[in-house]
């Protein structure tokens, strides 16, 4: 402003010029940023850096303060406030039930997830579609089936506890025979006495305990789990508690929910193996007869001729330990 | 609006504008509507420098411009530079026009604020094209031209009325 503002002869070109100037500054300043970004970028943040810490006495007391008037603002409508809140909590009642269900679930889930099993042992998971909707009928349907690779007899559980066998495979659904149901029997083992007992249901919901050796070394509260002597379920698998009624006689309250049945996990059980063979002598394979012609007469008496076996097993399918 | 008046007069009044950019580049990065969408806010900083720079072109020099538009384009993630340019070229533009005007009535100057945002816009959108940067989404660039352009009677009512900045004529323009 030193110069004489209306002395417009030269300013007014030297002006025409700084801006060509500016201006192609500036598009050199785009070019540079499209060409070389990261250097113009650690630019910005280098800019950045030092231009919004200086801010900082700014911007706090100024957020801070738009806060407070936030919040003052809302106590000019309490009532409002208050029907809301009101409104809310109603809606956090529903919420909670809903979040307990499902820490049920996720508790039940979870315990699936947990069991520790013979890892020869896999399961098919299945979730409850149906249930039999006669009342003297015990068994649900799931969604797994042959299609799933679900045979008949396979023993199934909830998270906890067995819940009953396989009885109907369907390609996509099987139905489930519950334990209580009147058909049900299962050779099962009370634990710690290792009595073994038969489970019978009765369609109530504890299932009965009969042809117990020695009832008087049960008593309430043992462990019920299957013994695995029908071949079919695999043994060790917890069926539930030994209760005594007022009749005196023995019962399992079943460790699996009856009640809530969703998740069922199939077990695959595998058809136990059965020792038909005998076993075999073992030993290093024999040296050829040398100077041995079989079948001539030069036989020493009393001693009969070696016949080497080709394998171990040959000794018994040849009948000599028959 | 007399010239010896006008020395102390105009440097308080750059002075004012650089502070009130500030404070709206300050305001803009106050975190408290890190959830809004939706209508994109108005372009403060365009409408402020555009509306005293049409009324009084000796309170905006080049170097406000620049400075306060590059601290904006470096702030605000924008490309660095190309704001500017766009800003400078535009207010360039206007200062000239506005000294051949004679009659400048407040439509006349609404209109032209208002084709510059839209102008600015689709160059931006244009150089970004050519140098392959993705732009914005047009309906959102469009929607934030609008916006902008409706504020312009709200800034210029706060600066004539708080502010004290009256429209001068292009006589005294050209002075």
């Amino acid at each position: 402003m030193a110069r004489d503002p209306n002395d417009q002869s030269y300013a007014r070109p030297i002006r025409s010029l700084l801006v060509t100037v500016v201006v192609l500054a500036l598009l050199a300043l785009v070019l540079v940023w499209r060409i070389d970004n990261p250097r113009v970028e650690r630019m910005r943040a280098a800019i950045i850096d030092r231009v919004v810490p200086n801010l900082e006495w700014a911007l706090a007391p100024v957020t801070g303060m738009a806060r407070m008037i936030d919040d003052f603002q809302s106590y000019t409508r309490l009532y409002e406030q208050n029907e809301e809140l009101r409104r809310e909590l109603q809606q956090m009642r529903a919420w909670r039930e809903a979040a307990l269900q499902l820490e049920q679930e996720n508790a039940r889930l979870l315990d699936l997830n947990r069991v520790r099993l013979d890892p020869e042992l896999t399961f098919v998971t299945g979730i409850v579609m149906a249930d039999a909707g006669s009342p003297f009928r015990r068994s649900v349907l799931i969604n797994v089936g042959a299609r799933d690779g679900i045979l008949d007899g396979w023993a199934t559980m909830d998270g906890l506890g067995v819940v009953g066998r396989i009885s109907g495979v369907g390609d996509q659904t099987s139905r489930v025979l519950l334990l209580t149901d009147a058909n049900s029997r299962i050779p099962v083992t009370i634990q710690p006495s290792g009595q073994q007992a038969l489970l019978m249901g009765d369609n109530t919901q504890a299932p009965m305990l009969d042809f117990i050796e020695a009832p008087e070394d049960i008593s309430a509260g043992d462990r019920i789990v299957t013994s695995g002597d029908d071949g079919l379920f695999p043994p060790g698998l917890l069926v539930g508690q030994v209760v005594e009624t007022t009749d005196r006689m023995l019962r399992a309250r079943l460790a699996a929910d009856m009640a809530r049945l969703n998740f069922l996990r199939v077990m695959r059980s595998h058809p136990g193996t059965t020792l038909a063979d005998p076993g075999a002598l073992i030993g290093p394979p024999w040296p050829p007869p040398e100077g041995f012609v079989q079948g001539s007469g030069q036989r020493r008496p009393g001693v009969a001729p070696i016949t080497r076996p080709e394998q171990g097993g040959d000794l018994s399918q040849g009948g000599v330990l028959r | 609006m007399s010239a010896p008046r006008s020395a102390r007069h105009l440097w308080g009044y750059r002075a004012l504008f650089l502070a009130l950019c500030a404070g709206v580049m300050i305001s803009k990065m106050l975190p408290l509507s890190l959830g809004a969408t939706g209508l994109p806010g108005p372009d403060l900083l365009l409408a402020l420098t555009l509306a005293w720079l049409l009324r009084q072109p000796a309170l905006v020099p080049l170097g406000s411009i620049l400075v306060v538009f590059l601290l904006a384009d470096f702030l605000f993630q924008r490309p660095p530079g190309l704001w500017t340019l766009l800003v400078v070229l535009a207010s360039e533009s206007l200062r000239r026009r506005r000294l051949t005007m004679t009659e400048f009535t407040f439509f006349l100057e609404w209109s032209a604020f208002t084709g510059a945002v839209f102008a600015l816009i689709l160059l931006e959108r244009l150089v970004l094209w050519l140098l392959m940067v993705d732009p914005a989404p047009l309906g959102l660039s469009l929607a934030h031209a609008i916006v902008t352009a409706a504020i312009y009677p709200i800034v210029v009512a706060v600066s004539k009325f708080l502010f004290g900045l009256r429209k001068i004529g292009a006589a005294q323009a050209e002075a």
